[in-house]
């Protein structure tokens, strides 16, 4: 007969060899691509594999003086900083309205928010070239950020919606009885408690953005204005793949959303826990 | 100062679900008036009405000579005080507090002058910097009094705000409910489903069923004078006993008749009665109890008897009809006791039918 104490010492070791496992499967990529930036050109290839190089910042020099890297680099974080703002702006007010707000057929409204998710990209992407042609937004970064609403906004009202859901209504009813007008019930009180929500769908709708390919690629021609997907796809080519500027590239480009999911893995395990509850 | 007159006031959700059917009456200024009734009797719906947090269908609502039926609840000058209490959680207790003083453009000393006014009235001041996830219930419940009292408003509302608590401290913050009122003298409305609390606190009852009022009163007249078998039942804990009998004339005097029960009527009584199925009411406290064979008396068997600490609750079957009287603590009466039954004849009520809505037969 195993005791109790043992059976959950076995559950407890069984559960970290899970989450090693796991761990592994997630991390070795990531690995992968960080050690594959610091070897040289003749490492990279080399059968059977450096596990552990003596680190050359070779492709990381390159990157910088020989690329215009540090340009897509600003780009992207322009394009996806303006889309993420103006998506959880109006996610924010459009979600608090579908909650709160007497809007004849609202439900219907809400879920017609996802449509766009039924399509395939390269659908919406024609009729976006058409219209932004006619509007003088193609080759514009503001023109790329208004493209990518198409799915970050109808994701932070989804989300969002759930997030306002769960906050008792009468704490807004209490504000506007204090004295607050509704729009500032919103801000108040409302949106302190939404804050995990906030900076979850925060995260992911800049996460969409900062990975996006095709807009990207279809909308930017000009060289200055690429962010980074496609700047970074043209280190392949047909004749020669430069997988060591790639894997420094990668890195490099990795590293803002690594720091913003360990910074606020707080509120994100919140954010996507409350969210996943109620929806 | 206010008082609040509600002019026809009617709330329909949808197209056919009455939730207030036409509220017409006066709050005089300065009263505590309770809304009292089953959920779903139209009651919160009421007072959010007066909150503005609720549009009414049709219908004025004026406080003191002022029409509010279409202002902001910002601009009535109220406040209230919810079930949840719904104190804002990211903010202190002295920020809570201060809100609507800011909202107002009160300057930040005055503001803490009030606060601190406040947290001294209410005895909360050891606590003003921690947020409200750091109170216990009765601490929440002052805070929200606290928010409340603060603004000096016209117009008190009160959403059911002791039924999160505990038995104890609900006697306890009752009283200082009562104090408050009494300190303030402002125009108190207070919702509850609990007939005590509108017992103990209010000048005056309006109680409620199924969006109707059905009778607006004191406390003693309500449940002295029910109007109609649904107050009669509502108020009062135990509520009231109801035989059913008929009416029928014996030699000429008219006479309330059920299984082993005979009782006179005064005829001018009587003379109101539109139907011969009536039913009888009497309180527990207006039965006599006594040995079987009492001349005057009804025989009846005890089915239970139920001390609560002060007195017994004696569940008798009488005329078909299951009834509670009272007893004394020390009775010695106990389940399967054969007794007598009289009745304190001018304490008796008679329901012309024996629906919810039969009206009390009252002599003028």
């Amino acid at each position: 007969m195993i005791s109790l104490s043992m059976r959950k010492r076995f559950t407890s070791v069984r559960t970290y060899l899970l989450v090693a496992l796991l761990l592994m499967f997630v991390g070795f990529p990531l690995y992968w691509m960080l050690m594959s930036s610091l070897k040289n050109s003749s490492d990279i290839v080399r059968l059977p594999p450096v596990w552990w190089p003596l680190p050359t910042w070779e492709h990381y020099d390159e990157l910088f003086s020989v690329t215009k890297f540090g340009r897509w680099f600003l780009n992207s974080l322009i394009v996806c900083s303006m889309s993420t703002v103006i998506a959880v702006f109006l996610g924010v007010i459009g979600a608090y309205s579908l909650v709160r707000l007497k809007v004849p057929g609202k439900e219907v409204l809400a879920r017609s928010v996802l449509l766009a998710y039924m399509f395939p990209g390269v659908l919406l992407v024609i009729p976006l070239v058409l219209v932004f042609s006619h509007l003088g937004l193609i080759n514009s970064q503001f023109g790329l950020s208004l493209a990518y609403l198409t799915f970050a906004l109808p994701f932070v009202m989804w989300v969002m919606r759930d997030f306002f859901g769960s906050v008792p209504v009468d704490l807004e009813e209490a504000a506007m009885i204090d004295g607050a007008s509704r729009l500032e019930a919103l801000r108040d009180v409302v949106i302190p408690q939404a804050y995990p929500g906030i900076i979850a769908t925060s995260i992911f709708a800049f996460l969409f953005a900062w990975n996006e390919y095709l807009f990207s690629a279809i909308l930017v021609r000009d060289h200055d204005l690429m962010t980074l997907p496609p700047a970074m796809a043209n280190f392949a080519s047909a004749m020669d793949t430069r997988w060591g500027l790639v894997m420094a590239a990668s890195t490099v480009a990795t590293l803002p959303m690594a720091m913003a999911f360990a910074f606020l893995q707080k509120y994100l395990v919140t954010g996507i826990g409350a969210g996943g509850v109620k929806g | 100062m206010a008082s609040v007159k509600f002019d026809k006031l009617r709330k329909v959700y949808g197209k056919d679900v009455v939730a207030v059917a036409g509220l017409d009456f006066e709050i005089p200024d300065g009263l505590f008036v309770s809304l009292v009734g089953p959920s779903g009797c139209g009651k919160s719906t009421a007072l959010r009405m007066i909150a503005g947090l609720e549009e009414p269908t049709s219908g004025r609502l004026i406080f003191g000579d002022q029409d509010v039926t279409d202002r902001e609840p910002r601009n009535r000058d109220i406040a209230m005080v919810f079930q949840s209490y719904a104190l804002y959680p990211h903010m202190t207790v002295s920020e809570n507090l201060q809100y609507g003083l800011k909202k107002r453009g009160v300057s930040s000393e005055e503001r803490s002058i009030s606060v601190k006014r406040i947290a001294h009235m209410l005895h909360i001041e050891t606590f003003l910097d921690r947020k409200p996830r750091q109170l216990s219930g009765g601490q929440r419940q002052r805070v929200a009094l606290g928010r409340a009292l603060i603004r000096d408003p016209e117009v008190f509302l009160l959403d059911e705000p002791l039924s999160n608590l505990d038995a104890k401290l609900r006697v306890h913050m009752r009283a200082e409910l009562a104090t408050l009122h009494q300190r303030l003298r402002k125009t108190m409305i207070y919702v509850t489903h609990d007939q005590l609390e509108a017992m103990t606190l209010s000048d005056r009852i309006v109680v409620m069923n199924h969006g109707v009022v059905q009778q607006i009163g004191s406390p003693a007249e309500i449940y002295n004078s029910p109007s109609n078998r649904f107050v009669a039942e509502f108020m009062g804990t135990p509520s009231m006993n109801m035989i059913p009998c008929t009416l029928k004339q014996e030699n000429g005097e008219p006479r309330l008749i059920a299984k082993n029960l005979s009782i006179p009527l005064s005829k001018q009584v009587a003379s109101l009665a539109s139907r011969t199925e009536v039913a009888l009411g009497v309180r527990s406290e207006d039965f006599e109890i006594g040995a079987p064979g009492i001349v005057g008396g009804v025989d009846a068997r005890v089915l239970v008897a139920e001390l609560t600490g002060a007195e017994k609750y004696i569940y008798l079957e009488l005329a078909d009809a299951k009834v509670i009287a009272r007893a004394p603590a020390d009775s010695p009466i106990c389940a399967g006791d054969n007794v007598s039954l009289s009745f304190k004849p001018h304490q008796m009520h008679v329901f012309d039918g024996r629906g919810d809505e039969a009206a009390a037969l009252r002599a003028a």
